[in-house]
């Protein structure tokens, strides 16, 4: 969406992509040009701020799931560490006692 | 709060170093695993419990959405699942891998919100958005099942013939 001078004159246009192509497409000028550039900028700032608020809770869920990762790795290494201890081995992901435990 | 110290990190190290050195049939490592298991586990175990306990507030505050009833009714909830998943006189292993259990839980049921209120929040939401949210999803109840697997494992190696013994005020638990 932008506004474009020519003589004295400035002129709405906006901006649309068809197939894969980005076409300028003459809106207007004076008032009515004005309206729908108002309009436009209230749409695109909506969507900005709604896809802001999408990302931030996005990064949030990102965040809370792997806070604690460190510390959940940390209890699957003493709990593989007990088995180990106690003569089992993993064999294709069970884990088996060992014979010469 | 929720990292561990250096010193725990560097004995989960050896921890780790020290299982696959055994898992891998070196002569005297299951020994030096044992060691190694006796001096450490408790203060590895005792950093992870805190850190796991923080970690749940953290969670249920998100679920709760700024209600303190609804926040302490799942802390309670995760608590009370932790008790009964590590059964009757665990180990403290079994009690840290109870407590990420329920951790996991409230994660799961998180994320689960969270992906369907961007179901209903219906156009709009970038499709890009709701893909990352449903793999989010996925990979915490993923987690979720392989840490109750991991208690299994655990509380199975500890068997049916586990008895308690108080010495001198510690609680200790023996398998026969």
């Amino acid at each position: 969406m932008a506004w474009e001078r020519r003589g004295d004159n400035l002129y709405y246009y906006q901006s649309e992509r068809v197939d894969g192509r980005v076409r300028k497409k003459y809106i207007g000028t004076g008032e009515i040009a004005e309206l729908i550039a108002h309009a436009d900028e209230t749409i695109r700032r909506t969507r900005a701020g709604r896809r802001e608020r999408e990302r931030a809770g996005l990064e949030e869920a990102e965040d809370l799931a792997s806070a604690a990762n460190e510390v959940h790795k940390a209890a699957e290494v003493l709990a593989r560490a007990e088995l180990v201890a106690a003569g089992y081995r993993r064999h294709k992901g069970q884990w088996r006692r060992r014979r010469d435990a | 709060m929720l990292e561990l110290t250096d010193g725990a990190r560097a004995r989960v190290r050896e921890l780790e170093a020290l299982s696959k050195r055994a898992e891998d049939g070196e002569e005297g490592a299951r020994k030096e695993l044992r060691r190694a298991l006796r001096e450490s586990a408790p203060e590895v175990i005792a950093r992870c419990g805190g850190a796991s306990r923080v970690y749940r507030r953290m969670l249920a505050e998100r679920v709760a959405a700024g209600d303190p009833l609804a926040k302490e009714a799942t802390v309670e909830r995760a608590e009370r699942m932790a008790l009964e998943l590590a059964g009757e006189n665990p180990t403290p292993l079994e009690v840290l891998l109870s407590e990420r259990v329920a951790s996991l839980w409230i994660l799961v049921e998180l994320q689960e919100a969270l992906l369907a209120a961007y179901y209903y929040k219906g156009g709009g939401t970038a499709v890009s958005v709701v893909l990352q949210m449903a793999r989010l999803q996925e990979s915490a109840h993923r987690r979720y099942l392989a840490a109750i697997k991991t208690l299994a494992q655990v509380q199975k190696l500890q068997g049916p013939s586990r008895v308690q013994v108080n010495i001198g005020g510690n609680q200790v638990n023996v398998s026969r």
